[in-house]
């Protein structure tokens, strides 16, 4: 019998009442792994999809999130026209009619900005970055960017809210979410879905519904890690309790759950005995998975100077990886900060100096350990900004407004055509002249990459089967290697 | 093995068939239309070929039996039927459903279908959108077994299953059940004893009186109302700040305390406002539909918030009181239900007219409009008494103006031949702009010498202007605008627009008009006049704003070139201060995040901290005025303006009574600006128009709707009027098919952790159809027939010999009906996050009975997503119904164990189990504090004695003793762990430390901490953390 869980309980041998009990109203979701027809389980590891819709190329996806929406202009997408009209109106042509934010919305001026950074090609790929990206230029060669993802929202909410959980609005699950869901995970050990951000960072405000399970079932909500000794809520045992005190607890606690059975011998105490022995389990094994003490000085070098402290986005980027070596199904790291209103060409320059070596290294190191092939690893973030300044453009100092109409985002590994540019924005880069990519599309091509047919995971609610995807989505098969 | 495919051709046919009877009712007897063919038609083929006309395909339509050729169909022979041949082909071209909408049909439906068409093809309405019935009893066999009408219905079906009731359960099992179930908390053990003891034959209903009664049912159906009320401490979205709304969920609490019937239940919180006489409390009752997320982030645009507010409103009514997915069709027709979208709009515009802005204030901790000023008795007749001193303090100014003293008086000076006074008493600044302009603004040739053109993005900051609402003031300004201005600030005190709620007064071009406003909260706390005239462009107008300080439209004016202009009042409705939220002093042609007043003109900008009487605006405006007033000859006695002038600027009794005014406004601005307000509903007087939106687009208005129901469930009568109020009476009347249902659908899932119906959230066509259909009507028809008395069917529901029943299973109804639908034994579930917590600090005494007020912050919250600090004390101790609920960081306690999230309605909780339970109530702080300080009092009372000891534990925690062997366990562990803080000195005082409570330190440490491990361990155990 496979010990291996979705969640945490095994569903393939589980009994079928506990089946029930397990997907409870969900039973929509059930029948539609039925539907799809499948004798045994594609990665039996219980997730609700019995059996993938087609080979996949992803086993695991990272996600790195950049929230506040990093300046595409600033950073893949090299705009010299720009430069040449630095200071001049925004053509109404080109905006076209394009909402604003109420924060430069009513400004009587929009002058267009040019970047204050170089721009050069790299790797045999020749894939264009800013100065400002060394190291991530350092792997052009691994990554697909594309420069022509755009979305609805302008704000941030919606705007993050839409990339997380295809929804602008509150409510629905998120990617990683509907990843437990459909696959589960494949450590039957640690969560599948795991959350880390970036300690001490301001900014727009990361809210817990961003890696909510909506109307999932709660149990597939990322879980999320927290810097220091206690990495999931209560992790720890209680002051003064040691291991062998948790032991004899849980070993009385299963003896009395042994008795229990005889009574009622109903499938929930079993499932009850396992969550005990899985918790204690955990204990050891989030620990294990979370402890970078023992991970080589060349990887803290490869990683950068900020990888030794806990709760840093180069800290979380190792982790990362020793929780994909893990197999743990989806990895979402959150850095905030990259909301350039003003001071942009600082602000670029310190988020820059945060992520840009971890986000590589992670690429490196991914590769070195042969985990890039089948790991997916995505860098972006909700929305772009704008070609003009908002508020005074002054010689030293300039910010731009939120865009949603483009903007860049890379991704790596996983069946990821590495060393493309996919997209194109046109001349002042305001608009996708070249194939679009929506947010429904990025998502589709993620569950493409992991062998979902995106329309085929659904969710029965409230009467409606509903998508990660909504009624939208393609899959964009030319960044697909 | 191979029981996963038998499990699954099983749930095919009770998931997506919606048969739920899974090997009884399948093959028997004649099809029904609604339990097995509308299902299967609503699944597969409505998408295409239902109630959207937007995606209808070769224009049939199957939810209508009049819309289908008999071709298509031919009732009788499905050989003669286009549809049957479709469906049966095995033509790909052909075949339906295409293979691509991944929505094919099963050999077992096809066969449905196939039998449906033979026997004659009958359509029938869905069945919850007819009205219910009340059924005769059904007969059963074993009538002694029936304790109640509930039981003819549930013994029924499992007698036509050959299915047959289980025991019944034992007093501690029951005494426990009904008390989670009816209060949320655990028995104590003084009550388990007396019931014990107590063999009078109604000893169960004395129970449940007593249950009833207790203020602890109020909290725990309270519980269930806020995830459907989606209940939340803070804002939401990103931003998320706390917000005062906890005297509604007291509201609530209350209210079920006081088995109000449910028809009131709703109407209040529906339509409290629109009651004839409202109270207070009537109105407090509608904060239901204002508990909505709300948005406040920098650069949103309102309108987009103010319309999800709007459809939050429109959804959670229809989720809540109609168990119908009416969002859905935000966008479309459903697809499913015969419901539109303009239909959709049409109920949303009940929600629509409200005083309310899209945003809430960043910059003042203003509450959004509209509120209700929270105050008692006392402050009430102290607001009474100072509007008073206000009324007779402005009816002494008018007897002072109107008296012969007074005219004499105003003869004599007149007669005086006064020194001509051309300069106005009062101003505080003056700006003539004859200085080179700063940033962008520009110094050009003005009306008199130079004069300011303003760029919009630059304001020309003054350092006076923090005007109170009850102090009188005028600004006077010269003003040129090159063009019609769709909107333009001229000049504000405010720190911001929208991100402030426009606190502060402010001139602004609206549509080519001038607007003054004076604003607490923008717009349902303020007033607004506009001029009914354009500003003529490119010419130089003299305008003066004055204000009496009197929090009434009609003390606010605007004159243009001298004269009063004519204006509208847009809002008159100012009831709190206008001050605070930063940007103190006036400022010109520009504000934070609003257009500023691009290439306009600004000259001799003056400021007064009193009112101008018409005399010195004419002056200001002509600069003669008064020289010419005052001119011997044209000097007019009978002249009001003139009169007015004297008033205000010479007759010392008027201007102090005017101060008097003042004082007495101040007075009562210091009573009323201070109180908490609430938001709640109030209805515009005027209707907001409500448009359809296309593809639900905030910026994509269609027609113009109207406000009326679902013709499908009866549109409004005409007799009812078109508001909240009328939605409400047409939501209980009696007859209403989904409204009973759904309540009584909803008590049934609270007792028995699955309702009637499975999907409480969808009746219509893609919901589940109930177990028990004829229970449910009966139950509903039942419920309406008495009073809506929610009290009463609870009390039925657990009287009845079918909640009475034992949680075991017989081997056979665990065989026939693992899920347990004909309900032959006790459902088992475990208990709400709520109930875990609370049981716990129950057991311990640590739990703080006390009923309401402010959220409690209890250990958890400190270690949220977003940490808020713990309290000190009793907040740790308080019901899980007060825990504060932060949107963006949930109590993370509550989370784990499944709580809703509160971001929209929810009416069904989902139970989950994880090893993050485990941690929480293995480690968490209050679990290990709790089972401390339980197990002082245990080792208190039972001194030296382990196994007493052990045995009160257990008892304390499951309601009943340890069996021996359970005994064994337990005290095995108590052995160890004692042995283990004896040999690892200091962990025994580390254990104990946990938590704010200090430990007993006349007990021993190592034997208090072994025993306290066993109660931590048994807060894991199936007996604590189910209820069966």
């Amino acid at each position: 019998m496979n010990e291996k869980c979705t969640g945490f309980e095994p569903t393939s041998t589980m009994p079928r009442r506990q089946l029930l009990q397990r997907f409870g109203m969900g039973l929509g979701g059930l029948a539609l792994a039925d539907l799809i027809g499948a004798e045994s389980a594609a990665s039996a590891d219980g997730g609700v999809l019995t059996k993938l819709h087609h080979a996949p190329t992803a086993k695991r996806v990272i996600c790195l999130f950049q929230s506040g929406a990093p300046s595409q202009l600033d950073l893949f997408d090299h705009k010299p026209l720009l430069n040449e009209k630095h200071g001049e109106q925004l053509p109404d042509e080109v905006r076209n009619g394009q909402r604003l934010t109420g924060m430069s919305g009513n400004q009587s001026s929009i002058p267009l900005a040019g970047s204050p950074f170089k721009f050069s090609q790299h790797g045999e790929s020749g894939l264009s970055f800013s100065e400002t990206l060394p190291h991530t230029a350092s792997v052009a060669d691994e990554l697909c960017v594309v420069r022509s993802m755009f979305t609805e929202a302008i704000n941030h909410g919606p705007g993050t809210t839409f990339m997380q959980t295809g929804s602008q609005f509150p409510g629905r699950p998120s990617m990683g979410a509907w990843l437990d869901y459909g696959l589960g995970s494949e450590n039957s050990d640690l969560p599948a879905f795991v959350v880390m951000n970036t300690k001490g960072k301001g900014g727009q405000p990361l809210v817990s519904r961003f890696w909510g399970s909506g109307f999932l079932p709660s149990r597939h909500q990322g879980v999320r890690f927290r810097a220091g000794d206690d990495p999931v809520l209560y992790l720890k045992n209680p002051a003064g309790l040691d291991a062998s005190s948790k032991r004899n607890m849980l070993d009385a606690l299963k003896k009395l759950h042994e008795l229990q059975l005889v009574k009622y011998s109903s499938p929930a105490i079993e499932t009850r005995i396992a969550q005990h022995e899985l918790s204690f389990r955990m204990q050891a094994s989030i620990p294990e998975a979370t402890d970078l003490s023992k991970e080589p000085d060349h990887i803290f070098e490869l990683y950068g100077k900020d990888s030794k402290t806990p709760g840093t986005y180069a800290a979380n980027c190792i982790l990362a990886r020793r929780l994909a070596e893990r197999g743990v199904r989806f990895i979402q790291l959150y850095h905030q900060g990259w909301d350039q209103h003003g001071g942009l060409a600082g602000g670029i320059r310190k988020q820059c100096g945060e992520t840009d070596q971890p986000s590589a290294a992670l690429i490196k190191d991914l590769k070195q350990r042969d985990l890039l092939k089948d790991t997916l690893v995505i860098w972006g973030g909700e929305f772009g900004r704008t070609n003009y300044c908002q508020g005074k453009l002054t010689a030293n100092s300039f910010g731009r407004d939120h865009h949603p109409r483009c903007f860049s985002i890379w991704m790596a590994g996983g069946g990821i055509k590495g060393g493309t540019t996919y997209g194109a924005t046109d001349p002042y880069g305001y608009n996708v002249v070249e194939n679009p990519v929506h947010i429904h599309d990025l998502h589709a091509t993620i569950l493409h990459l992991m062998g979902i047919d995106h329309e085929q995971l659904t969710f029965r609610y409230q009467g409606r089967r509903f998508r990660l995807t909504d009624v939208h989505g393609e899959v964009v098969p030319d960044v697909l290697a | 093995m191979n029981l996963r495919s038998q499990t699954s051709r099983l749930l095919l046919a009770a998931g997506v068939v919606g048969l739920l009877l899974p090997d009884i009712a399948l093959a028997q007897g004649k099809i029904s239309f609604n339990r097995d063919v509308l299902p299967i038609l609503s699944d597969r083929c409505f998408l295409c070929h239902g109630p959207d006309e937007g995606t209808r395909e070769a224009e049939l339509r199957f939810d209508l039996e009049d819309a289908v050729p008999e071709e298509v169909i031919a009732p009788g022979h499905p050989e003669k039927s286009e549809f049957y041949h479709r469906i049966t082909s095995h033509d790909p071209d052909i075949r339906m459903p295409p293979a691509d909408s991944k929505l094919a049909l099963t050999k077992d439906e096809i066969d449905i279908l196939g039998r449906w068409i033979k026997e004659g093809a009958k359509w029938q309405q869905h069945w919850s959108f007819i009205s219910p019935q009340k059924s005769a009893l059904p007969k059963v066999n074993n009538a002694d077994w029936c304790h109640n009408e509930i039981d003819h219905f549930i013994l029924a079906r499992q007698e036509e299953a050959g299915l047959s009731p289980a025991t019944e359960a034992s007093k501690e099992q029951l005494i426990r059940r009904l008390s989670f179930d009816l209060t949320g908390l655990p028995p104590s053990l003084a009550e388990i004893d007396e019931f014990l003891n107590d063999d009078r034959p109604d000893a169960v209903e004395r129970v449940v009186d007593r249950l009833l009664k207790s203020s602890a049912y109020g909290e725990r159906m309270a519980t269930d109302w806020l995830d459907a009320a989606r209940y939340s401490d803070t804002y939401g979205y990103q931003v998320d700040r706390d917000r005062f709304v906890w005297p509604w969920r007291d509201w609530v609490v209350r209210t079920f305390n006081r088995n109000m019937p449910y028809d009131q239940f709703i109407t209040e919180q529906l339509a409290g406002d629109l009651l004839p006489d409202a109270t207070d409390e009537q109105i407090l009752a509608t904060t239901f539909n204002r508990l909505h997320p709300q948005k406040v982030e920098g650069g949103s645009v309102p309108e987009e918030f103010r319309i999800e507010y709007v459809a939050d409103r429109t959804q959670t009514f229809a989720t809540a009181f109609l168990g119908l997915t009416m969002e859905c069709c935000r966008c479309h027709d459903h697809k499913y239900d015969p419901l539109s979208q303009k239909e959709y709009y049409q109920l949303s515009a009940f929600f629509d007219n409200i005083a309310e802005a899209g945003l809430y204030s960043y910059f003042t901790p203003a509450v959004p409009t509209p509120t209700l000023v929270m105050t008692d008795a006392a402050t009430k007749a102290k607001i009474a008494a100072a509007e008073l001193d206000i009324e007779n303090a402005e009816t002494a100014l008018k007897a002072l103006a109107d008296s012969q003293k007074t005219r004499d008086a105003f003869k004599s000076w007149l007669e005086s031949k006064p020194k001509t006074e051309t300069s106005i008493p009062g101003q505080i600044a003056h700006l003539d702009f004859e200085d080179a302009a700063k940033g962008g603004n520009e110094s050009v040739d003005g009306k008199l010498g130079k004069a300011v053109r303003l760029s919009g993005d630059d304001a020309v900051g003054l350092t006076v202007g923090n005007f109170r609402r009850f102090d009188p003031f005028s600004v006077s300004l010269w003003m040129n605008t090159p063009d019609v201005k769709d909107r333009a600030v001229v000049f504000h005190r405010s720190r911001a627009w929208t991100d402030a709620g426009s606190r502060g007064y402010q001139l602004l071009i609206e549509e080519g008009r001038l607007s003054a406003s004076l604003i607490h909260f923008w717009p349902g706390n303020a007033i607004r006049i506009c001029t009914k005239q354009q500003l003529t462009t490119k010419q130089w107008h003299h305008v003066v704003v004055t204000w009496d300080g009197s929090s009434r439209a009609d003390g606010l004016r605007i004159y243009l070139n001298g004269d009063v202009a004519e204006c509208d009042i847009v809002r008159d409705n100012l009831y709190k201060d206008i001050t605070g939220g930063g940007g103190d002093n006036l400022a010109i042609g520009e504000r934070f995040r609003d257009r500023g007043f691009t290439n306009g003109l600004v000259d001799e900008f003056r400021v007064f901290d009193r009112q101008l009487t018409p005399l010195e605006v004419n002056h200001l405006s002509d600069d003669q005025a008064l020289t010419a007033a005052f001119d011997n000859s044209t000097a007019d006695p009978d002249s009001q303006k003139l009169f007015d002038y004297y008033l205000a600027t010479v007759d010392t009794d008027c201007q102090a009574q005017l101060s008097l005014i003042r004082k007495k406004r101040e007075a009562h601005s210091k009573v009323v600006d201070s109180l908490p307000e609430i938001m709640v509903m109030r209805e515009e007087p005027t209707r907001r128009e409500t448009f359809l939106l296309k593809r639900g687009a905030y910026d994509a208005r269609a027609t113009p709707v109207f406000p009326e129901t679902p013709a499908v469930l009866s549109t409004l009568p005409d007799r009812l009027t078109r508001n909240r109020l009328g939605l409400a009476k047409w939501l209980t009347q009696p007859d209403h098919p989904l409204t009973a249902r759904v309540v009584v659908n909803r008590l049934w899932q609270m007792i028995f952790g699955q309702g009637l119906v499975r999907t409480p959230e969808d009746f219509g066509r893609q919901g589940l159809p109930p177990t028990h259909p004829e229970l449910l009507d009966w139950l509903a028809v039942d419920f309406v027939e008495h009073g809506w008395n929610v009290k009463r069917l609870l009390k039925q529901i657990v009287l009845s010999a079918t909640y009475r029943q034992s949680p075991e299973p017989s081997a056979e109804s665990f065989k026939r009906d693992p899920q347990n639908l004909l309900l032959s034994w006790s459902p088992t579930f475990r208990l709400p996050a709520e109930m875990l917590r609370d049981n716990a600090l129950t057991a311990s005494g640590l739990l703080v009975r006390k009923l309401g007020g402010a959220p409690a912050k209890p250990y958890e919250v400190e270690v949220s997503f977003k940490p808020v600090t713990p309290d000190k004390g009793e907040g740790l101790y308080r019901r899980s119904l007060y825990t504060y609920w932060k949107r963006t960081g949930p109590a993370p306690v509550m989370m784990t164990l499944d709580a809703s999230k509160r971001d929209v309605c929810r009416v069904r909780r989902e139970r989950t189990s994880t090893p993050l339970e485990t941690f929480v109530l293995m480690n968490g702080p209050q679990f290990v504090e709790a089972a401390r300080v339980l197990s002082e009092a245990v080792l208190k009372q039972h001194a030296d004695d382990e196994r007493a000891s052990v045995s009160e534990l257990f008892r304390t925690l499951t309601g009943r003793l340890p069996t021996e062997d359970e005994l064994k366990i337990l005290a095995e562990l108590y052995a160890q762990q004692l042995e283990y803080f004896t040999s690892h000195t200091g962990k025994a005082a580390e254990y104990l430390k946990t938590g704010q409570r200090a430990s007993d330190a006349s007990l021993d440490a190592n034997r208090l901490a072994a025993l306290s491990t066993v109660a931590n361990a048994l807060f894991s155990f199936d007996e604590v953390v189910n209820r069966r």
